[in-house]
């Protein structure tokens, strides 16, 4: 009886449960669509009409040409630039500032600091929809005019970005915050020693210990914006015309309300490849290119 | 320990959330009496109730809609009650998220095996429909314009009447600025300047209330437009889009100078042009039959009136305007037998109806197709109707065009009026855009149809 | 010191400024949750409520089922932050604490599934719920989602910090592989695990697209999705999708609170080495 009981905790290790379960999951909900998709790429795929025919490299060089497909890229491209952009300068500096020995109440601004985070997109997008509002909203009655800022092209895909950024500048503070306290406090002290400006020991001392939280929170939000598409949704509807269509809303568009599931599944591989492709770049020259200090 | 508890009855909890299916609350009961001495009803499509469903055992589907769902309950509560073996569950789906969700829901079996159907998604519907056990012949003699809709010798879905546009106008911001119903305005130009009248700006030279607002409708009133011009919306093929002409053109520019040249509105004004017509904020709007009953159900403080489209001039247009048929419900071909054939019987139960009929097309004010319908006294007299009737014989159908032609158009007319794109270019990118999404399609247009289509 | 005071004073300053930026788009939420829709669709309108109402409230539930919507998010959510929770560590636990070959290999590839974005596989594994018959099934929400790469990338992280002494301990003591796990991995990673349990609550508790497709009946939605019956085709209830946006984000905030401590901690120390 030992025997067998000995035998089933070898068989039901937790290596043996962990590949296991693995294997069948990535199997299921990764490999398996990942492989469908692909394929699908290459054809004519409507599952209402009951087609998948055979299309070639049809779909590739149709988006290659879409002006549509461009702009999309383009957008997202601005879009996760400027958001992931104002997400680590805002996070990185508010961090500092509550990091601070001077700061009292750090736990209040924490708190408030993350409230948008934690708030859900959807509620946060029309409660935004709102404050842009040209007649009703707070932003015009703020500024004493009527702008209709989510139906200009010039300020359209910039009041989405403002929104994105607040929602989500909480993230990085907490984060970095974290690994401000994370940080080993004898290189501090040997500075002070030293007689090291504090700006000096920011920028000599602080941001290059940070570098690999810095990295983290920069590839989690690129691969997080890249596919952002439910405040499009909700604000903008893709318009005014196309000026906000991101690449991802543009798939669902195609895929949910077109039934071009192949055109759809093409421009996701593309997206994908893309993703790929910026996340081992940013990995690479963050350990790679450069001074590794 | 604690914790193991807490794992168990959570998972108890998924588990039971899973198995747990949705039942509708009522009580089924098994129908032992086939004979229940009901009177058939129908003159030509006839619903008989003293036949089993189900072979009278409990029986439960789901029917989808995007919109009023009163009146369907009504219709349902009159079926469950010859039926008590019956249920019927309204599901309704917001009509933005509606044809994403459909089409999705019909591939497997489970879906709604009864679904309310807008033509524009014919061809995404079709595979998914079950023809009607009704003969087409019973059909014709209860029904007009049945033949469009046959394939195969039978139909699988058929208009329960015809719904079109008006202009919907505010009479309590009429009486404001002076107006009469003498001023109601036959042509355009007569329009605009009455638009003008209605018009107010504050101090800053700010618009607080819109003559006239278009903001989300500019597609449909292009449409109307361009047939009043006896512009065609397809080719001499009827298959080809052909939205990159000069009179498109020539009307968004009426369209622009109406709220540039003229300033009877504002594209940064109501955005959305029901709500704010609805909040008293614009005049007049250019709305489809449904948006009577919205006003009535959202805006009960709204006193309003409605008048036709105006015309290029003094004399009888081409035509007024476009209209559409509106459809009855689909079956679901890919549900269990036990399923058709309770949607079957229900099918039948609504079009031998004329009280669910009359609610219904009273309700999105359309002319009725049943042709015992067409007489009656409270359609005859409904406002929209009543407004309407003269025009009716000059209105086109262009078919059941699939949708994202309008879509397309409308991202159209947004990069003109919005992103300031050159009207020509915009147009000829648009047009070409839709030949791409109708790559495939087997849409044939019916508007050469167009009894007076000899007059071009 | 004076140069000391001025500095302080400007940085909260500074900090009460973006404060007062990151708050007010709630607090006017609020504020209009409780103003009639005729007052919030005033071209003149104000900060403050003219006329106080509760309706906006009280009708929630009676014109939307509420109670249903939000009961199906808890269940739905709390089940897969529970299960993330759990196989994260565990495989977190078997990637950093147990050898054998093909380790790195399997640690990439879960890397690499953070970076398949969700519209490369939405699609077909829409199909296989169709399949599977989990179409409208709580399971279709929890079981797709009971693995998470940034979970597990997460614990392995913090796990590296875990002496390996203290397994060895445990093992010499002849206790089994599981017993370590469940007893000593698990509370020891407490701090870890409770930032998992916030990001992946907030996660859930948001998704919108994938219960928005495979879900169809009223009854088994979700509350992201059902916000947005508050915005019809003709007419958007601005007051009732306020009040309800209101009460949507309570959880979400409550479980931060909660758990403020430990996130804070556990990011410290699993985010990133490096």
């Amino acid at each position: 009886m030992k025997d067998r009981a000995f035998y089933l905790e070898k068989i039901f290790s937790p290596k043996n449960v962990v590949l296991l379960t693995l294997g069948l999951f990535y199997a299921l909900f990764l490999v398996f669509p990942v492989g469908v998709a692909l394929v699908g790429s290459f054809h004519n795929w409507n599952p209402l009409r009951g087609t998948f025919d055979f299309a070639g490299l049809d779909h590739y060089t149709r988006l290659f040409r879409s002006p549509l497909f461009w702009q999309s890229l383009f957008n997202t491209l601005y879009f996760s630039v400027v958001v992931i952009a104002a997400r680590l300068v805002l996070g990185l500096g508010i961090a500092y500032m509550l990091f601070s020995k001077m700061t009292k109440a750090r736990g209040f601004f924490r708190a408030a600091i993350y409230m948008p985070v934690v708030t859900p997109l959807v509620a946060v997008s029309f409660v935004w929809l709102w404050l842009y509002n040209p007649q009703f909203g707070l932003f015009n009655q703020i500024l004493g005019t009527r702008h209709n800022w989510l139906f200009d092209r010039n300020t359209a895909l910039p009041a989405v970005m403002a929104m994105t950024i607040w929602k989500d500048y909480g993230y990085a503070v907490v984060l970095f915050l974290a690994g401000l306290y994370n940080l080993p406090k004898e290189c501090y002290e040997a500075a002070h020693i030293d007689g090291a400006s504090a700006p000096r020991i920011f920028w000599h001392i602080t941001l290059p210990l940070l570098k690999p939280m810095t990295l983290f929170i920069f590839v989690t939000s690129l691969i997080s914006y890249l596919q952002a598409y439910l405040q499009i949704l909700i604000l903008t509807n893709g318009g005014p015309g196309t000026s906000t269509y991101l690449s991802s809303f543009l798939i669902f568009d195609e895929a949910f309300v077109k039934y071009k599931f192949g055109y759809a599944s093409a421009i996701s591989f593309v997206m994908f490849f893309l993703i790929a492709l910026l996340t081992s770049v940013s990995f690479k020259i963050t350990y790679f290119g450069g001074s590794r200090d | 320990m604690k914790k193991a508890a807490l794992w168990m009855t959570l998972l108890v909890l998924v588990f039971t959330g899973c198995s747990g299916g949705s039942s509708s609350g009522k009580n089924l009961s098994e129908d032992t009496t086939a004979q229940k001495n009901l009177p058939v009803l129908g003159e030509n499509v006839k619903f008989d109730p003293n036949i089993l469903i189900n072979d009278g055992k409990p029986i439960e589907v789901e029917f989808w809609i995007w919109d009023a769902e009163e009146i369907f309950q009504e219709i349902i509560d009159g079926f469950e009650e010859i039926y008590p073996n019956v249920s019927i569950k309204l599901v309704k789906q917001p009509w933005q998220d509606y044809w994403t969700k459909l089409p999705l829901a019909l591939q497997n079996g489970s879906g709604p095996a009864l679904f309310a159907i807008h033509n524009s998604q014919h061809e995404n519907l079709i595979n998914y429909l079950e023809p009607y056990d009704i003969d087409v012949e019973d059909l014709k003699a209860d029904f007009t314009g049945v033949e469009g809709h046959v394939i195969d010798g039978k139909v699988h879905y058929i208009d329960y009447g015809m719904m079109t546009g008006s202009i919907f106008y505010n009479k309590d911001l009429w009486q404001d600025a002076g107006l009469t119903e003498a001023d109601i305005p036959e042509t355009w130009d007569e329009f605009t300047s009455v638009a003008r009248k209605l018009t107010k700006t504050d101090g800053k030279g700010y618009i607080t209330q819109a003559g006239f607002n278009y903001n989300q409708d500019v597609k449909s009133i292009i449409m109307g437009l361009n047939y009043q011009k006896g512009q065609m919306m397809f080719g001499e093929d009827q298959r080809t889009i052909n939205m990159d002409n000069p009179i498109t053109v020539e009307n968004m520019q009426f369209l622009i100078d109406l709220y540039e040249k003229h300033e009877v509105g504002s594209k940064d004004f109501g955005i959305n042009d029901s709500e704010s017509f609805g909040q008293g904020q614009s005049a007049m709007v250019y709305k489809w039959g449904w948006f009577y009953n919205a006003l009535v159900n959202d805006y009960p403080d709204i006193n309003f009136g409605v008048f036709a489209m105006p015309a290029p001039s003094g004399q009888v247009p081409f035509a007024y305007d476009r209209y559409n048929g509106e459809s009855t419900m689909g079956i679901s071909a890919t549900n269990s037998s036990a399923d058709k054939e309770l949607a079957q019987a229900f099918i039948r139960y609504f079009m031998s109806n004329d009280q669910a009929m009359k609610d219904l097309c009273l309700l999105y004010s359309v002319f009725p197709a049943k042709k015992s319908l067409v007489e009656n006294d409270e359609v005859k007299n409904h406002p929209v109707m009543k407004t309407l009737a003269p025009c009716v014989d000059r209105l086109i159908w262009p078919g059941p065009f699939p949708g994202i032609i309008e879509t397309q158009m409308q991202q159209t007319f947004e990069e003109i009026i919005y992103n300031g794109a050159d009207i020509n270019a915009a147009v000829r990118a648009g047009n070409e855009s839709i030949m791409e999404d109708m790559k495939g399609s087997e849409f044939v247009s019916t508007e050469r149809r167009y009894k007076y289509i000899n007059e071009l | 010191m004076i140069k000391k005071r001025i500095q302080s004073l400007l940085l909260h300053l500074i900090l009460i400024f973006l404060v007062v930026l990151t708050i007010t788009p709630f607090v006017w939420m609020l504020l209009s949750s409780f103003k009639t829709n005729a007052e919030i669709n005033a071209i003149q309108s104000s900060f403050l409520p003219r006329e106080f109402t509760f309706s906006n409230y009280s009708s929630v539930q009676s014109r939307f089922n509420f109670l249903r919507y939000f009961f199906n998010s808890l269940l739905v959510t709390l089940s897969v932050t529970a299960l993330v929770a759990y196989t994260s560590t565990l495989t977190g636990y078997v990637l950093e604490k147990n050898r054998f070959r093909g380790r790195n290999a399997v640690f990439t590839l879960v890397l690499a599934t953070m970076m398949i974005p969700w519209f490369v596989t939405i699609i077909p594994k829409y199909s296989i719920m169709l399949k599977l018959g989990w179409l409208n099934m709580y399971s279709a929400l929890i079981v797709p989602a009971a693995l998470s790469g940034f979970g597990i990338f997460m614990m392995k992280q913090a796990l590296a910090s875990l002496p390996n002494e203290m397994l060895e301990a445990g093992r010499m003591d002849g206790a089994s592989e599981w017993y370590i796990l469940h007893r000593i991995v698990f509370p020891m990673s407490r701090n870890a695990i409770a930032s998992i349990v916030i990001f992946q609550f907030l996660w859930s508790w948001e998704d919108y697209l994938w219960p928005f497709l495979v879900i169809n009946s009223e009854s088994k939605q979700v509350l992201a999705v059902g916000l947005r019956l508050f915005s019809g085709r003709y007419s958007t209830d601005y007051g009732g999708l306020f009040a309800a946006a209101a009460i949507s984000i309570l959880p979400v905030i409550l479980i931060y609170s909660l758990f403020q401590k430990q996130f804070i901690d556990g990011l410290a120390a699993s985010s990133v080495k490096g």
